[in-house]
Order: structure tokens, then sequence, then C-alpha cells
């Protein structure tokens, strides 16, 4: 027997298989029951489990919730004790750098999942209403209901994007990339649509898959220009094709520029950002967390193949180089600006969310000067895989709180975090924390990731200022554009201290509409208290160094491709 | 009043703390320095717990009854400190670790980062982090500053917690008490001089808090703010100092900028003019935080605070951060050991400021009529004598007398330890006579209104006759008198016999600058005899002065243990420790404490006849001389004027009935005339200096000060509120791009596209 998978390979991609197991397992489980059947012409009756009278503990709505919990960390250990690497089939890899990735989207999923616990609540032992109810209580039993049936729904898809995402992370070619990333969106843009009896998730969704699959064609629509070019699309021939290629072919450089369209999108850089606001106000927290986090995180991974991998010349400057600058600043500022007079909560996470994209693409674009020696290349690429990991803990430690202040039915309004601080001390205690770390304050993990990119941006471009110069407009042009690069993170984590402070300022010194304490969603509590902790540990002492040692680690693998 | 109850059953938490060390040292085989950062960190960790938990539980009786509102947490913690301290301290004294070798011991690292230099060349590699630096000299001062952190703590439990004025805040106060002790820890530990200067700041602010803990009251917060304010003239120029130094040697490790002081960047030769005002900077710092002429106006104000930070900080600790810092000078200067010559007007500055705050302070001390301002002024005088002893040790080293320079500079820092033990139970056991006099006067007059309101229970003249009331406290604070006074035997006197012979030893060399510090500190010597007897025999011999007197017990708990512990180290652990040669030690001249191959009673002997009969003429003049001042004339004078018998049928017990008997025998003397001259009530004012920087700040600094914030509302601001309007109207503009629909979203991206086809080829092309 042939089997598409011989053991040692299966061996590398435990995680995925985990996830795949899991998801067979929860549409599987909730299902069991008492059915048997009845072999013909006897009185036997052998049981088939799945059918009949549902088992009361499988049957238990809370079940889903508990299986996909159980599925990401055990995928999450397995990444993490993971040391072996290798290929697996023609078109899949497992380094250090995809392991990296993987704990990301896991860990970014694990959140998530517990988000939605109470997000999404599952309850036991609800009844059907009855005609007395009045149509109120009608409508919030049918509403519990429904919650109830969705359980399933809900994690299934959470386990697609896991699966699509963990998969793309490892893909070295560039078809079998763009199939997981659409695994990964279809599946998220169901997400973000979830709740679709309420009307902004509805528009939201729809918005957000109409934007994305316009970029999803596009980028497609690249790819096959660059199979007409090359014939191949494998990571490697492609690269190989083109340090072959002495100038830049322009069909392939028209390819390229179609699918950073849709890597852009994934990202959110700017202009293509646009449905992201959106999305993440019509989204429940939980999953605007994931897409701020690991769906950014999978678009970066897309990013940093084609744009590093692909097409970066052994020497001199790449043909992007320009054009991620430009698109970077202007991302950054775009971000930035939006973010400063909105007031809804989420629309100021998803445009902060736009502006840190913003700083990696600058660090991109740094590296594409051709400037950068190998190892200032390095530093900012690990600066911007150990931002995309340290995000997962307090941009979603954000979306956390912000699904707390859900389960109240709020969020929408920054008035909702109104004297937060009276309410709830630690809550808000941590939320400040997150902001602060967002903002890029030290000792914390943001500090962290930014102040390693800006050294190494301005690592780039040392040497080429000169100090002996009369006039300051002289040395402004002695000095080499990537210094400017940095320039703008600066003066843009200036102007975002901005909002992110007056999400402190409200949470501490305004008034609350109530003083009543918020629901006792205690695992959603230590989640939060967990991203907070991590922010600082990540921040400063060892675990910090560990972090940044699988990051330069996973950075070593990648760029040895 | 009840009766004195034991407490002990609480610090049945504190057990789990000391396990700590004690497991470490049996699980780990590294050396214990190694585990220096728990010093820092345990107090760091409990500081948050405090508030935190103290804001929740506020009005809880357990917190309140068990926990102390905090006070038993901050023990622990430094409790945790404390055996870690003493651990480093015993490898060290065993000899297991070498003290010549100074230890950076790596505790953190945190960020490693490229410099930019100002041509746009990338330098070096740098390391942001923590390292311990452990020395004989950190040994010392870090075993002081828990040691006495931790009964100091202690004592504040006793003094704060029952007190009703701090009814509801104490968290507040154990919280900031232990938030001072990391300060201090980390300004000891610390391997070099910007995170010296970081946690230097840190005790300044504590000291902020701390002086104006009764912010409610104005001059509490007034106090607050010129201690801050004054220092901080000090931390300006110590901040200057540090520039000047980094620009000489490019580094401010201490492993760096000590390896050879005369070789700075690059090896280029050090100039002994430029590296001068740096340490003539640092000094400055140093004078500041020490409270030393001109910038000693802040210290009597700070008594403003609670007494346990009185103790704590203004007399124990803290003001031992500028000699700290001027002895961590000593490789600049030292000549023997790659030290930039040249420099001996530092040391002759160093002395001059010393030995005129030592006379100044004494002499304002004779005036004062409370309890912890007396107190205070001893300590501006004592700590000016180690700067004294600093300054001649600076000399020495730098003309290349290097044996001189380092006994003196031991015996300063043994002053330092003297002083440290000696100050800080004096200002407990005056924190215990004002504490009872208080409750005294309370339970007098409760509930009634005819009570005497303006009762000062910090005024020596309502006092008089304590002796037999306060046996502990009496006894406590007559050993601390002692000690402070340098009668022979006890305490400080074997280090100020030092110091003040080497002073003269140096003017006998031949530097006739030195005969004015020489001559200062000599006659302060005497004077510090009679002040400091004057505040004993004024609160605790004679007639009592006023009726709440009859009403004083000595009853709180936590407060006596220390005064006890702490009579004891006074007592005999001067004469012990100088017999093992602690001034070697503190000197780095010798790797431990012991009899140097001496018997017992050889090496006793050895320290009599150093100590009174020194084999120079001269010197042995010089110390008869002190001897007669400070042991005869001073305190004779005092028991004079203020001594007396106490109250008939009351005794005192056999530590200080003696005394109290003598000063009896030894007659009265009227000095009202001296009392009502014009040098008094100069001497009251505080010889005007407080009135002459107010003057001179009123027409300097605060137009100036009308300027900034004229300047800063118009200009500083002006800019900001224009960039932060621009940016609210670019926001509002490019928020309208933002339309909700999904067909602009969708044009936009299109836009983009060809955006980047413009960009790819017009870039290319």
């Amino acid at each position: 027997m042939n089997l598409p998978l011989n053991m040692s390979e299966a061996e590398l991609i435990i995680p995925e298989l985990i996830m795949l197991a899991g998801l067979i397992a929860i549409i599987l489980i909730p299902n069991f029951g008492d059915a048997s059947f009845r072999i013909p012409l006897s009185r036997m009756k052998v049981p088939i489990l799945i059918g009949g009278n549902r088992f009361k503990l499988t049957s238990n709505p809370k079940l889903p919730n508990r299986v996909s919990l159980a599925i990401f960390s055990t995928a999450f250990f397995f990444a993490l004790m993971q040391t072996t690497y290798g290929k697996v089939g023609d078109t899949l890899e497992v380094t250090p750098f995809s392991r990296l990735f993987t704990l990301i989207f896991t860990a970014a999923l694990i959140l998530a999942t517990i988000a939605t616990t109470h997000r999404i609540p599952a309850r036991a032992n609800l009844n059907a209403p009855k005609d007395s109810d009045s149509e109120n209580v009608a409508t919030k039993k049918i509403n519990a209901l429904i919650d109830n049936r969705r359980q399933v729904d809900f994690h299934i898809i959470l386990i697609m994007v896991g699966l699509g995402m963990s998969l793309m992370s490892m893909a070295t070619h560039l078809f079998m990339l763009f199939v997981c990333i659409e695994l990964a969106s279809l599946s998220s843009y169901i997400l973000v649509a979830f709740h679709k009896e309420s009307k902004v998730g509805g528009e939201a969704g729809m918005k957000y898959f109409i934007v994305g699959s316009v970029a999803s064609a596009i980028g497609i629509y690249g790819m096959s220009m660059l199979y007409l070019w090359n014939g191949d699309l494998s990571l490697d021939a492609l690269a190989l094709a083109w340090i072959e290629s002495e100038t830049v072919d322009p069909i392939a450089g028209i390819a390229v520029g179609l699918m950073l369209v849709a890597f852009g999108f994934k990202v959110g850089a700017a202009p293509f950002h646009l449905a992201a606001p959106d999305a993440y106000s019509g989204a429940s927290s939980p999953v605007a967390g994931l897409l701020a986090t690991a769906s950014k995180a999978m678009g970066f991974v897309a990013l940093m193949r084609i744009l590093i991998t692909v097409t970066m010349p052994e020497s001199g400057e790449a043909f992007w180089f320009t054009t991620i600058a430009i698109i970077a600043v202007v991302t950054m500022t775009w971000g930035n600006l939006a973010a400063l007079t909105s007031t809804n909560p989420k629309r100021i996470l998803a445009y902060s969310s736009v502006s840190h994209a913003g700083y990696m693409l600058a660090g991109l674009a740094a590296i594409g000067s051709g400037l950068a020696s190998e190892e200032a290349m390095k530093l900012i690429l690990t600066a911007i895989v150990f931002h995309l990991a340290v995000l997962v803990v307090f941009k979603f430690g954000a979306f956390l709180v912000l699904s707390l202040l859900e389960t109240e039915g709020r969020s929408h309004e920054l008035k909702d975090l109104h004297g937060l601080a009276r309410r709830e001390p630690l809550i808000a205690g941590s939320m400040f924390l997150f902001m602060l770390s967002l903002a890029g304050v030290p000792p914390l993990s943001g500090f962290l990731s930014k102040f390693l990119m800006i050294n190494g941006i301005v690592n780039v471009s040392a040497g080429t200022g000169t100090s002996d110069v009369s006039s300051v407009m002289d040395w402004v042009t002695s000095v080499e554009p990537v210094f400017w690069l940095a320039f703008a993170i600066v003066l843009n984590s200036a102007l975002s201290m901005f909002y992110y402070l007056r999400i402190g300022l409200v949470m501490f010194f305004e008034e609350p509409e109530n003083n009543k304490p918020m629901k006792d969603a205690l695992s959603l509590r230590i989640a939060i208290a967990f991203c907070a902790l991590f922010t600082v540990i990540i921040g400063i002492g060892p675990l910090s160094d560990s972090l940044l040692q699988m990051a330069a680690d996973a950075i070593d693998s990648f760029i040895s491709n | 009043m009840g009766e004195t109850k034991n407490e002990y059953r609480l610090l049945l938490p504190l057990l789990p703390f000391l396990a700590i060390v004690p497991l470490l040292s049996l699980q780990s085989d590294s050396s214990p320095t190694d585990f220096a950062w728990l010093i820092v960190v345990a107090p760091f960790i409990m500081f948050p717990i405090i508030l935190i938990t103290g804001q929740v539980y506020n009005k809880n009786e357990t917190w309140k009854n068990t926990w102390k509102e905090g006070g038993i947490l901050g023990l622990a913690a430094l409790s945790v400190s404390l055996s870690t301290t003493i651990w480093i301290v015993y490898d060290y004294l065993i000899g297991h670790a070498d003290i010549q070798e100074n230890t950076v011991a790596s505790w953190l690292e945190w960020i490693s980062f490229d410099v930019l230099q100002s041509d746009y060349t990338i330098s070096q590699n740098r390391i942001l982090g923590v390292d311990v630096w452990v020395d004989s000299l950190t040994l010392m001062l870090l075993f002081v500053a828990t040691f006495l952190c931790f009964l100091i703590c202690w004592f504040a439990i006793g003094y704060m917690t029952t007190d009703p004025i701090n009814e509801d805040s104490n968290h507040r106060f154990f919280a900031e008490f232990v938030l001072f002790s990391l300060g201090m820890f980390g300004m000891v530990l610390a391997d070099n001089f910007l995170w010296l200067f970081i946690f230097w700041e840190v005790m300044g602010l504590c000291s902020y808090l701390l002086i104006g803990f009764y912010y409610w009251k104005e001059s509490a917060a007034a106090a607050a703010k010129k201690a801050f304010l004054t220092t901080r003239v000090g931390d300006v120029f110590l901040m200057i100092g540090l520039l000047i130094l980094y620009d000489i040697y490019g580094s401010l490790d201490f492993a760096v900028v000590f390896d050879d002081p005369s070789t700075g960047i690059g090896g280029a030769v050090v100039e002994s003019s430029q590296l001068f005002w740096a340490l003539m900077m640092l000094f400055i710092g140093a004078v500041g935080k020490s409270a030393q002429f001109p910038l000693h106006v802040w210290l009597p104000d700070a008594m403003e605070g609670p007494t346990p930070v009185s103790a704590l900080i203004h007399a124990a600790t803290m003001v031992n951060a500028g000699l700290y810092l001027v002895a961590r000078l000593m490789p600049f200067v030292d000549v023997h050991h790659h030290g930039v010559a040249g420099l001996e007007d530092f040391g002759l500055i160093v002395a001059w400021i010393g030995g005129i705050t030592a006379f100044m302070a004494a002499s304002i001390a004779f005036v004062q009529n409370d309890i912890k301002k007396v107190l205070a002024y001893s300590t501006m005088s004592q700590l000016a004598y180690i700067f004294t002893g600093l300054g001649s040790a600076l000399y020495f080293l730098n003309t290349g007398d290097h044996h001189a320079g380092y006994f003196v500079l031991g015996a300063s820092l043994f002053h330092l330890f003297n002083h440290a033990m000696a100050k800080g139970m004096l200002f407990m056991a005056s924190g215990s006579v004002i504490h009872e006099v208080h409750h005294a006067h309370d339970h007098l007059h409760h509930g009634s209104d005819h009570g005497d309101h303006d009762f000062d229970p910090q005024d020596m003249r309502n006092m008089g006759g304590l002796a037999s009331k306060m046996p502990v406290t009496s006894t406590a604070m007559m050993f601390g008198s002692m000690s402070i006074i340098g009668i022979p035997l006890i305490g400080g006197f074997w280090s100020k016999e030092g110091i003040i012979a080497e002073t003269w030893a140096a003017y006998f060399h031949g530097e006739t600058m030195m005969l004015g510090p020489a001559l200062l500190i000599l006659a302060t010597a005497g004077m510090t005899g009679f002040y400091m007897s004057r505040m004993w025999f004024m609160t605790f011999a004679g007639q009592p002065k006023s009726d709440v007197i009859d009403h004083v017990h000595e009853s709180t708990p936590w407060i006596k243990e220390p005064l006890l512990i702490l009579t004891l180290i006074t007592a005999i652990g001067g004469f012990a420790l100088a017999i093992l040669g602690v001034v070697d030690f503190l000197s780095n001249e010798s790797q431990h404490l012991s009899l140097h191959g001496h018997s017992l009673t050889e090496q006793i002997i050895h320290e009599l006849e150093h100590a009174f009969l020194p084999e120079d003429s001269k010197l042995r003049l010089v110390g008869w001389t002190t001897i007669l001042l400070s042991f005869v004339i001073g305190p004779v004078m005092a028991a004079r004027i203020h001594g007396g018998q106490l109250k008939e049928g009351q005794s005192a017990n056999i530590f200080v009935g003696w005394l109290v008997k003598l000063s009896g025998k030894l007659g009265t003397q009227d000095v009202t005339w001296l009392a009502e001259s014009q040098l008094a009530e100069a001497l009251d004012k505080r010889l005007y200096f407080d009135d002459l920087y107010e003057g001179i700040i009123s027409r300097t600094v605060i137009p100036f000060a009308e300027f900034s914030a004229w300047f800063d509302k118009n200009v500083i601001d002006g800019i900001i509120k224009q960039v932060e309007s621009n940016s609210v109207l670019g926001s509002v503009q490019i928020r309208k791009v933002t339309t909700g629909s999904a067909r602009d979203y969708i044009l936009m991206a299109t836009v983009g596209a060809l955006c980047i086809f413009a960009l790819l080829v017009g870039v290319n092309a």
C-alpha cells in the first residue's frame, strides 16, 4: 500500500495532523448516540454510535469549545517540542521558521477559543420558548439556543483557520501557499460574519469578503503571470530564475506587483486596508483579535517569502524598495492619523494594527535597500518575527479586554471603557499595559520589538551621513533615505501615543456609567492576566532572550532556504 | 495603656522567606554573589503587593492586626534581603570569595544594541543590563543598609500602627519604605555610575514621599519640597559630573573606569584638570545628598517625616549615599594604582567642606530643643567628620602616601558604620520617647477640652527624668550618645580617633591648608560631647518638667527589640571590629576580618596602644586633646547645666543610674546670659542660611521659573496644540476615505495597484 505520507514525514507535521484529527472529531463527537444496526435475519444489534439518542456527555453544547481548546493546546505543545525538521512531500517544509509561526497561530487561536467561551456562551439544559413567554423572553431563549447550536460551526471554522495558516507557513510552493492562505481567509470571512443576525456583522463580513476576493483574484492573476514567466512556482526555482535573469523581466515585475496587492490586503497595508476597520468592528472581539494577530502574521509570511526569498537580489537594491518604502510610510501615517479621532475602540485597535504593519513594512523596505549587511538583515527580520509573536500577547490581550466588555453587550464606543479602572482595576491596569506595549514603552515587549526594528534600520543606514556639513539640508540629503524610514517610525510612534494614552485616560479618569463589576468570566480573566504577565516578561528577562533566540533561529532557517 | 503584648506570633509568615537563602545555599554550588539580585528584587516585588493589597483591604481587621497593614510583608521582603546579604558577607569573611578582586556578577542582560556615533558610524555593541559590583565597601554598606532597614521596619510596625494619626495610610508608608530600601540596595550594588544615579534618584523620590507622609500638614509638604529641590541641585551637578566622566572614559562602568583611571577613551592620557571638574561635580551631588554645607538646609526640616523615616533615610542609610559616592572615587586619585596625580586640591576641598559643616552643625545643635532636630544636626556633623576623613584619604592617596590614605579611608568607612548603627538607634530611641510622651499626653488629657493643645511631644523642655520611666530607651540612648561623642572604648571612638589623627597628620606632613579642617573637627569633638550629653540629660535626668512625664510607660510592642540589638552592637561592636582589623578590611588592605595571627590579648593591647599611645608624639597630643574635649569637658558642662537627680522615689537601672547620680553631684551652672545672647539667637535661626537662600531664590530662581512657565504655556504648548489640531484635522480628512462602501474600497485598492505599477515602472525604467 502506498501511503501518501510516510511515518517520518508524519512525525514532522504532528500539530497539523492533530488539527486535522480534531476537525473530524469535533464533527463526530457531538453526534455520538446509541444508534445501532440490526444484522439482517438475526436479532443481533451492532452499535454504530453515530445517530440515535445522543449521549448526554458528548452532546453537551460546551463540549466543542473544550475540544477545540484541547486541540490547539496540544498542537501548540507539539509545535513547541518539535526538534526535527525536514521536507514533507514536494510542497511543504517544516523549519524552525514555520514552527515559530505555528506557535504564533495556535497561541492566537487558544486565546480566541478562551474568549469565545464567554463571547458565544453555551449553556446546557436550555428549554425551548413556551407560548406563554413574552416576545422578549422568547427571543432571548431562541438566541441562547442558536448559540448552543452553532458552537460546533464556530469551532470547525476556527480549526480550519489554524490548519490553513499553519500549513501556509510551511509551504515552499507558491501555489500551495496561496491555497492555504485562501483556506484560512475564507474561513475568517465567515468568522467575521458569524453573528449574521446582527446587521454590522453580516455587512462587515460581506465587505471583507468582497474586497478580499478582489485582492485574491489580483494576486492569483499575478501568480499566473509568474507561472507564465518561469513555468515553475516552487520558491526555490523562482529564486534561482530571479537571480539568473540580469534585469527584472517586465512580466515578473508586474506579477510581483500584483501579488503585493493580495498580500498587502492580508497585512493591512494602505490603501488596501480600508475594509479592515469595518471588519474588526463588525466581528466579535475574539475574531478581530485573530485578524489582527494571526492573519497579519500570515500575510507577513507571504510577503517575506515573495520579497525576501524570491525577489531579493544577491547585492544591490531590490526593484521593489521604493514602492515598499512609500507604502510603509503611507501605511503607518494613515493608520495613526485615522486612529486619532476614532471613537470605537475596536477601530482604534484596527488602525493601530495598520500602523504596526507600516512599521514592519519599513523594516522590509530597509532590507530592500540592498545596503543591509547579512547581520543587519537578520536583525530586522528577527525584529519583524519577534514583533508578530509578541503582538499575540498584547494586541490580543487588548481584544480580550474588549471581549470582556462585549459580554455585557458593549465595546463599540470609547465611553464603554470609561471608568473601567474603578469597576475593574486589574482589567483596566492590564489594558493600560497593553496600550503602553503597543505604543512601545520600555520595558514592555512592544518596546523591545520596535527598538530592534529601529536599531536594525538605523544600522542599515549607518555610515552614510556625514557630520562635517555646513547646513542641515546638506546633512539631510547626505543621509541614506533608509534612515528616514526609522525617523518616520519614531515620529509615528509619538503620534500614536496620543490615542493609546487616551484609552488609558478614559479608563482611569472618567466616570463610569455604572459601578458594578463585570461578568465573572473567570477563564477570560485568567487569559487577560496571562497576557499582561507575558507583556512584561517577554519584554525583559530571560524569557525575552529565549523568544528572541527562537526568532533568530527561525530567521536563520528562513534565510538559508 | 494596656500591658505590653507579645506579638511575635505575627512573625510566622516570615519563616518561608527566611528559608529561601538557606535552601538556595544548600541547593546551589554557585557563589552567593550570583544571588545578589535577590536583595533588590525581593523589595521590588513586595512594593506593589503591599500597595495594592493595602488599597484593596484597607479597613480589613486581619490586614490591620495580623499583617500590620503591610508591615509584616515589608519585613518579609527585607528579611530576604538581609539574609542574602549575610550569606554574601559571610562568604567573604570566611574567605571563600576574594575581597581584593572586585566581583562583577552578571544579573540581567536586557538588550544589546549598537551605538550610532555623531559621525554616523556604528561604534560598538552596548548591552543594557544590570550587573552587581561587590567589594568591601559594597559589603559594609550593604550590611548596614539591609540590617538597619530590617530593624527600622520592625520598629516602624510598632511605631506607625499604634499611632491613630496614621489611620488607614500605613500601607502607603510600608510600600514607600520598601521602595526606598530597594533604591538603597540597588545603589550600593550598582556596577556603574548610571545605575548608581538611577537608584540614587529612587531614594530621592522616596525621601520626598516619606518626608511628606503627613502631606496634609503644610509644614511637612513644604519640608518635602525643600528636601527634594535642595538635593536636586546636587543631582544636577552629579549628572554633569557623570557626563564629563563619560566624555573622558567613554563608559560609566566601574570595571572600565577603575581599570586604569589615567587612560581615557582610546588610550588618551587623562588631564587632571578635566578629571578634577568631574570629581567636583560628583562631590556636589554627594554634598546635596549627605546634607553638607552649603546644601545642608533640607535635613533639619526633613524631620517632619515620621520618626522611623528619620531613622532610616535621614540618619542611617540615604545620607550615607554621598559618602559612598565619594569613597567610590578613591581609585581616581590613588596614584599607587594608576590614579591621576595632581588632584590634592580635591581632597582639600572635601576636607574643608567637612570641617565647616561639622563645626557649624554642632554649634547649631547647641540651642535646639527639639529632640529630633538635635539628632539631625548631629547627623550632619558626624557625616561631615566622615567627609573630612575621606578628604584626607583623597589627599594622602593623591600625594602617594597610600598607607596613611588607606588607613584614614578605612577609618572613615568604619565611622560610617558606627555612626549609622548608633544614629539609627538614637532616632528610634527618640521615636520611642516621642511616641510614649505623646501617648501619655493623650491619655492624660483624654476627653478634656482644656487640654494643652500646644504641647509638643518632641520638645525636650517638656521632658526630664525619663530615665526611670524608660529603662530600655534611656540605656540605648546613652550608648548611642557615647558612640557619637566618642567615649573611649565605645563604638565611634575607634573610628573618630583615626579620622582626627590622620587629618592632623596631613597637616604635620606639611600641608598647611589642612590645619583648618583639622582644627574645626577637633573643636567639634568637644562640642559633640556637649550637645549629645545635653540632649541626654535634658531628656532623662533631672526633675520632670511637665506633668505628662509621670504617665509615661515604655509599653508599645515592636519598639524595644531593635533598640536592644543596636545597643549591643554599639556598645561592643566597635571594639570587636576594631580588634578584628576592620579598618584594613574596609580599605581593601586586608582580605578578611581576623586577628592577623595574633592572640586576642595581643591584638587588644595592640589596638589600645594604637589608639591611646601612638608613636608620634604630636599625634599622641592630638589624641589626648580629643579625649579630654569630648569625654570630659563637653559632657561635664552639659551635666552641670542640664543634669540632676531624679524625682524622689524614682530610680533608673544600673546602666544609666550612675550617670544620673553623677550629674546630680556635679552641681549646677546658670547659663541664661549665654542663652539670651545674640549668638544663641543666630544659632537658633540656623545662622540665617534659610533666609539667605530664600532671598536669593526669590530674586533669581522665581523670576526665571515664571518665565519658564510662560514659555512652556505659550511657546511649547502652542506648538504642541498646533500639531495636535493639525493631526486631528488630517485625521478627520483621512477618515473620509473610509466611506463604508465596498465599492470605494475596491476603487482604492485599484488605485493602489496602479500606484504600485507606476512606482515599479517609474523607478526601474
